[in-house]
C-alpha cells in the first residue's frame, strides 16, 4: 500500500518543474515520446509518480535518464503540463539523490549557495597567488599539479562512491536479480553510450543537435586531455600545441551555439534555463576561450606581462573542476552513461 | 365516395427512383378506381411541384390526393397544406411512404420494393376514397399559467410569461422559494451566490403585476385539461399575521424551545420550531406547526404570533401548467462508503452548507479538517442500481468547493477518488486549475470500488488507482466527503394527480430530447428543470424560458385548434361496461347520462386518437375518426391485393 506525498511536487519544483500538477493523464506525452517504449514507458508515468509523490519509486527509476530532452511531449501535451521540464528535473533531483554529500542539491536549489562556493574558490586562488609573490612559473606548475590531483580526488571520493549509490538505488534496493556475467556484457554499451550518446538520435530531427554534442565531447576530453597529460601550457611540441588549440576552439564555439539557442529559447530543451545549466555552458565557454587566449599569449610572449590572464583561467579552472564537476550538471554525463549501463544490465 | 383523385409519385431525387421504378407504379395504379390523374414528380415537395398540385386540384376539381413519397413526419404537413391552398379539405389528402417504407427499406430487392409501393399507394387510395372533410377541434383556451415549484427554473419560467403579458400562479410548496439553488454559496462562472440569485428572481416576481405566488401550497387535485385545467391548491397557514422586523424575529426565535434538524442546513445544524433561513423569500418566519408543541412561549413576547389561522383551499384555472418540482438529492445507504457508520463521513450538499457555516476554521465536530477526501459519483452511474444515469452537476460542483475551500481556509489538501471527471464545456477550466493549484486525483472503475474504513481511529481511504497501473494508494483524510448524486422527487403526488410519465430514469420525460424537449404527453403540461433530469444552474434556468416560452403558446391565442381524429361512441350502441374507461391511457372517457341510460362520453380536448379504447368495447361502439374499420378494411384489402 502506497501513502500519497504531496511535500514531494514542492520540493521537485525548486529543481525546476513546473505546473505538472495539471497533468490530467492523457498519455499524449508517452504517446508522441520517441525513445518510450512498452518495456519503458514514460513521461506519463513519471509525471504521476512525482504528483503523487512517489520517492521510492522515482530514486529506483531510470526513466529519466533514458529521456533526452527533445521536448515534444513538451509541445503536444493538451494540459501544459510540461512533460520534458519535469523530465529534466527529475534527472536533477536524481543527481542530488546519488550524491551523498548533500552538496548537489544545495547547489541546484540555491543560487546564493552556488554564487558563495564560486567566490570561495576564486579567494583561495588569489589568497594563493599573493603567497606566492604572484610567481608565474609556480603558479603555473600548481595549477597543472592542481588538475590531476583534482581528477584523481573529484572521481575518487566524490563520483565513484555516488555512481556506487546508484547502483544500490537501481539494483540492489529493490532487490533485482542478476547475473554477474551481466556487468561484463554492458560495458561495450557504456563506453559507447559515454562517447556517443548515440540514444539521443533516435529523437526525432535530433540530428545535428547529436552532432554538436558528440563534437563537444570530442573537444573537450580532447582538451582536458592536452592540458593535463600532454601539459599543453608547458609543450613545446608544435603537434601538442595546434591540438589544443583545435579543441580549445572547438570546446568554445560549440558552447556559444548552445548559449546562443537559450537565449534564443527556440526549441522547447533550450526554453526553459536553471542557473546550473547556465553555469555549465557559460563556464565551458570561459574555460576553452581562457585556455586558448593563454596559450595565444604564451606563444606571443605576452602572458609574462598579462599574469592576470592566467589567474583567470586557473580560477574558472577550479570553479569547473571542484563544483561543477562533481555537483553541477557535467554529472548528468557521467549518470546517464551508466543509466544505460545498468538498464543494459538489468534488461 | 370521392370520384376525382389525384396521385403523385415521387422519385426523391434518387432516394425513390433508384430502387423503386415509379413509372411502373405509376402505370400500376391510374387505372385504380377513382383516379383522375397519376403523375411522378423529381421533388413533390418543391415549390413548382407544390404549385402544379394545387393547380391540378382547382382545374380539374379533384376531391382528393395522395402523394407517394418521403414519411409523413416529414410532409404530412407541407401536402396537407398544398390541398388547402386549393381550398380542398385537407382531410382529404392521404400520405404513402415508399421511401422509409419502401426503397430504403428494401434496397436490395428493387423488383419486391416497387411491387410494395404499388401495393401501398393502393391502400392510400383506397382510404382517400373514403376520407370526410373533417374540421379541427376548437377548444378556448385560459390564458394564465400555472407554474409547480418555485426553485429557480419555475421563477424563471414565471418572470418571462409575466413579461409576454400572461397571467401566473406561481405555487410552491414549501413555505420559501428559490429551492436548492437558495441553499448554495458562490456559484459558477458568475460568481454570485444562490441567495444573489434568488433574491433577484424574488424582487422581480414581487413587482410583477402579473405573478400570483402562493407558498406553502400544494396542488392537491385537477379537473381540467389542456386550456382549462382546474386545479385545487390548499394554502397552509405561516400562523404569523402582518409582517414584522428582525429584532422581534430574532426575540421569538430565541424563546422557542423546540429543537429540530434544520433541512435548509441538511442537518448539519438545528433550528427552532419557528424559524426563517437567511438566504430565502419571502422574509417572513413560518411556526412549523407539526414539530410546535403550543407551549406558547413565542405568543407572550410577540402579537403577530396566531394560532388561529387555517388552511384553505382554493381553485385555480389555467391553460396550462408547467412542472418545474427540481429533485432531490441522493441519500446514501447506511454504509455506503461509511455514511451513518464512520464518523466525519458527510454527503457534498452537507459538505457545501458546512463551509458556508464556517467562519475561520474549518470545523467539523469540533475537530479542524486539514485533509479531505471526495468520493465522487455516488449514488450515480450504478451499472447494477436504480440510478444509471450520469447526475451531471456533482463533479463541477465538488471541484468548485474544494477550490472554494482552499480559498477560504488554510492548509487544506483535497484528495478526489473519481470514475472519470465530466467537468464538460465551460466548467473543464475549474478541473485545470484545481489541478494545477496541486489537488490530487484518484481513478478507479465501478467493478472494483474504492473502501473506506476506520484503522486506529483514523479514517483510512484505499483505491487502486488505475491511473497508478492498478496500485492501491491510501489517503488517510480528516473527512470524507460522498460526493452524492440527484434522484427524482420521492413525493410522486404531481405524477399522480397530473398521469405524468416517468422515463427510465424516474425523472419526468419530455415528449423528444431534442424536437419537443419541454411537451410531456400530457397536453398542456410542459416541464422544466431538474424534475426532467439532471441539469445545472444554466441548465435549469434555459429550461424554464423554454416551458415558458411553450406553455405561453398553448394560451396565447385564447383558442386551441386540436386534431379532430379522435374516437367517438355511439350512444345506442354503448351499454356502460367502463372497459373503455379503464383501457384509456388518458383519462379522456368519462361516464355520462343519456336519458335514463349510463354511456361513455369522449372529452375531445383529452381524446388522442390512440386506439386504444376501440378493440376492448364489446359492442364495437366506438369508432376512431377517419380510421373507421370500413377505411382500414378497405386498405388491408389492397395491401392483400383483394382492392
Ligand atoms: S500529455 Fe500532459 S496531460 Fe497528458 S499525460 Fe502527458 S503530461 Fe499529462
Ligand atoms: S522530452 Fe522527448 S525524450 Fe524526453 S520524455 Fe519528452 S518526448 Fe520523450
Ligand atoms: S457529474 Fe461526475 S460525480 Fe456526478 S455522476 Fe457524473 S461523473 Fe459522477
Ligand atoms: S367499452 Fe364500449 S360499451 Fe363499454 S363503455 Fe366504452 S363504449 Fe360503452
Amino acid at each position: 500500500m502506497t501513502a500519497i506525498n504531496t511535500d514531494f511536487g514542492k520540493d521537485l519544483s525548486k529543481y525546476g518543474a513546473f505546473d505538472f500538477n495539471a497533468c490530467y493523464n492523457c498519455g499524449t506525452c508517452t504517446a508522441v515520446c520517441t525513445l518510450s517504449t512498452e518495456e519503458d514507458s514514460f513521461p506519463r508515468e513519471m509525471q504521476r509518480f512525482s504528483v503523487l509523490g512517489l520517492e521510492d519509486d522515482l530514486k529506483g527509476s531510470l526513466k529519466p535518464w533514458l529521456c533526452y530532452y527533445c521536448g515534444q511531449c513538451t509541445t503536444y501535451c493538451p494540459q501544459n503540463a510540461n512533460p520534458g521540464e519535469l523530465m529534466m528535473s527529475l534527472r536533477r533531483w536524481l543527481i542530488s539523490v546519488y550524491d551523498w554529500t548533500g552538496l548537489s542539491g544545495l547547489l541546484y536549489k540555491s543560487l546564493p549557495a552556488t554564487t558563495a562556493g564560486m567566490i570561495l574558490i576564486a579567494a583561495v586562488v588569489l589568497f594563493y597567488s599573493f603567497s606566492v609573490d604572484f610567481d608565474l612559473s609556480r603558479i603555473m606548475h600548481t595549477g597543472h599539479t592542481f588538475e590531476i590531483i583534482a581528477i584523481v580526488g573529484v572521481f575518487s571520493i566524490i563520483l565513484l562512491p555516488n555512481l556506487i549509490r546508484m547502483w544500490w538505488f537501481i539494483i540492489l534496493k529493490p532487490r533485482i536479480q542478476v547475473p554477474v556475467i551481466n556487468y561484463l556484457k554492458a560495458l561495450w554499451d557504456l563506453i559507447v553510450h559515454m562517447f556517443t550518446q548515440k540514444r539521443a538520435l533516435g529523437c526525432d530531427d535530433n540530428e545535428l543537435r547529436w552532432f554538436e554534442h558528440f563534437i563537444l565531447v570530442l573537444g573537450y576530453l580532447g582538451l582536458l586531455f592536452t592540458t593535463v597529460f600532454l601539459n599543453w601550457f608547458s609543450s613545446d611540441s608544435v603537434f601538442v600545441i595546434v591540438m589544443g588549440y583545435i579543441v580549445s576552439i572547438i570546446v568554445f564555439t560549440v558552447t556559444l551555439i548552445f548559449v546562443y539557442d537559450r537565449i534564443r529559447k527556440k526549441d522547447e530543451i533550450s526554453k526553459y534555463s536553471q542557473p546550473s545549466d547556465w553555469l555549465f555552458i557559460i563556464w565551458l565557454t570561459a574555460m576553452g576561450l581562457s585556455a586558448f587566449i593563454v596559450r595565444l599569449f604564451i606563444d606571443t610572449g605576452l602572458l609574462e606581462n598579462n599574469k592576470w590572464l592566467y589567474l583567470v583561467h586557473l580560477i574558472i579552472l577550479a570553479q569547473w573542476a571542484l563544483i561543477i564537476v562533481p555537483f553541477g550538471k557535467w554529472t548528468h554525463f557521467l549518470y546517464r552513461s551508466f543509466a544505460m549501463y545498468f538498464h543494459r544490465v538489468i534488461s | 365516395m370521392k370520384k376525382k383523385l389525384g396521385v403523385y409519385i415521387c422519385h426523391c431525387g434518387g432516394n425513390i427512383s433508384d430502387y423503386i421504378d415509379v413509372e411502373k407504379v405509376r402505370a400500376a395504379i391510374e387505372n385504380e378506381e377513382g383516379v383522375f390523374l397519376a403523375k411522378t414528380t423529381m421533388f413533390a415537395c418543391s415549390d413548382a411541384t407544390q404549385k402544379e398540385m394545387v393547380q391540378d386540384i382547382e382545374t380539374n376539381d379533384l376531391d382528393g390526393l395522395v402523394v407517394a413519397s418521403c414519411s409523413p413526419k416529414l410532409h404530412l404537413i407541407t401536402f396537407r397544406a398544398v390541398t388547402e391552398r386549393a381550398q380542398l379539405n385537407k382531410y382529404n389528402y392521404v400520405h404513402a411512404n415508399i421511401r422509409e417504407q419502401g426503397s430504403w427499406a428494401h434496397s436490395d430487392d428493387k423488383e419486391g420494393a416497387t411491387e410494395k409501393a404499388v401495393q401501398l399507394v393502393k391502400a392510400a387510395v383506397a382510404k382517400v376514397r373514403l376520407s370526410k372533410s373533417l374540421e379541427p377541434i376548437k377548444i378556448p383556451s385560459k390564458k394564465a399559467v400555472v407554474i409547480i415549484g418555485a426553485g429557480i427554473a419555475g421563477m424563471r419560467a414565471a418572470i418571462e410569461l409575466a413579461h409576454m403579458g400572461c397571467p401566473v400562479t406561481l405555487i410552491e410548496r414549501d413555505h420559501f422559494t428559490g429551492g436548492r439553488v437558495a441553499q448554495w454559496d458562490i456559484l459558477f462562472t458568475s460568481d454570485q451566490t444562490g441567495r444573489e440569485i434568488v433574491s433577484r428572481l424574488y424582487n422581480e416576481i414581487n413587482n410583477s403585476k402579473n405573478i400570483t405566488l402562493l407558498t406553502g401550497a400544494e396542488v392537491i387535485s385537477n379537473k381540467g385539461s389542456i386550456g382549462n385545467f382546474r386545479l385545487q391548491v390548499k394554502i397552509k397557514p405561516r400562523y404569523i399575521k402582518d409582517h414584522f422586523d428582525d429584532d422581534k424575529l430574532k426575540k421569538v426565535i430565541a424563546v422557542c424551545p423546540v429543537e429540530v434538524p434544520d433541512e435548509y442546513n441538511f442537518n448539519v445544524t438545528n433550528r427552532k420550531a419557528i424559524y426563517q433561513n437567511p438566504g430565502q423569500y419571502p422574509k417572513y418566519p413560518v411556526i412549523d406547526i407539526k414539530n410546535c408543541t403550543r407551549c406558547g412561549e413565542c405568543e407572550k413576547v410577540c402579537d403577530n404570533i396566531d394560532f388561529s389561522l387555517k388552511e384553505e383551499v382554493i381553485e385555480v384555472e389555467a391553460g396550462s401548467i408547467l412542472v418545474a418540482t427540481g429533485f432531490d438529492p441522493y441519500i446514501p445507504q447506511d454504509g455506503e462508503f461509511g455514511y451513518n457508520e464512520i464518523d466525519n463521513v458527510i454527503t457534498l450538499p452537507q459538505f457545501k452548507r458546512l463551509i458556508d457555516l464556517c467562519h475561520n476554521d474549518l470545523l467539523f465536530n469540533g475537530k479542524a479538517i486539514k485533509s479531505i477526501a471526495y468520493i465522487y459519483c455516488v449514488g450515480s452511474r450504478q451499472s447494477e442500481g436504480e440510478n444509471k444515469y450520469c447526475s451531471r452537476y456533482c463533479c463541477t460542483s465538488a471541484i468548485h468547493t474544494s477550490i472554494q475551500v482552499k480559498k477560504n481556509f488554510k492548509n487544506v489538501k483535497n484528495f478526489h477518488f473519481t470514475r472519470g471527471i465530466r467537468t464538460y464545456g465551460k466548467q473543464e477550466l475549474l478541473y485545470y486549475e484545481s489541478q494545477k493549484d496541486g489537488d490530487i486525483y484518484l481513478q478507479s472503475y465501478e467493478e472494483n470500488p474504492l473502501m473506506v474504513s476506520t484503522e486506529n481511529g483514523k479514517i483510512c481511504v484505499k483505491i487502486n488507482d488505475i491511473l497508478t497501473g492498478n496500485r492501491e494508494i491510501s489517503v488517510e483524510p480528516d473527512l470524507v466527503v460522498l460526493v452524492t448524486g440527484i434522484v427524482p422527487r420521492s413525493d410522486t403526488s404531481i405524477s399522480q394527480i397530473f398521469k405524468l410519465p416517468g422515463g427510465r430514469d424516474r425523472f419526468f420525460n419530455e415528449i423528444h430530447p431534442k424536437l419537443r424537449p419541454v411537451e410531456t404527453v400530457i397536453d398542456g403540461i410542459t416541464i422544466a428543470g431538474t424534475c426532467q433530469g439532471p441539469k445545472n444552474v444554466t441548465e435549469s434556468l434555459n429550461s424554464g424560458l423554454s416551458a415558458a416560452t411553450k406553455s405561453f403558446s398553448l394560451v396565447n391565442k385564447g383558442e386551441l385548434e386540436l386534431e379532430p381524429i379522435i374516437a367517438e361512441i355511439d350512444k345506442n350502441k354503448c351499454t356502460w361496461c367502463g372497459e373503455c374507461e379503464k383501457a384509456c391511457p388518458f383519462d379522456a372517457i368519462r361516464m355520462v347520462k343519456q336519458g335514463d341510460k349510463d354511456v361513455a362520453a369522449i372529452n375531445n380536448s383529452v381524446c388522442k386518437g390512440c386506439g386504444m379504447c376501440l378493440p376492448v368495447c364489446p359492442v364495437n361502439a366506438i369508432n376512431l375518426i377517419s380510421y373507421s374499420d370500413k377505411e382500414i378494411e378497405s386498405m388491408i384489402d389492397s395491401l392483400a391485393g383483394k382492392g
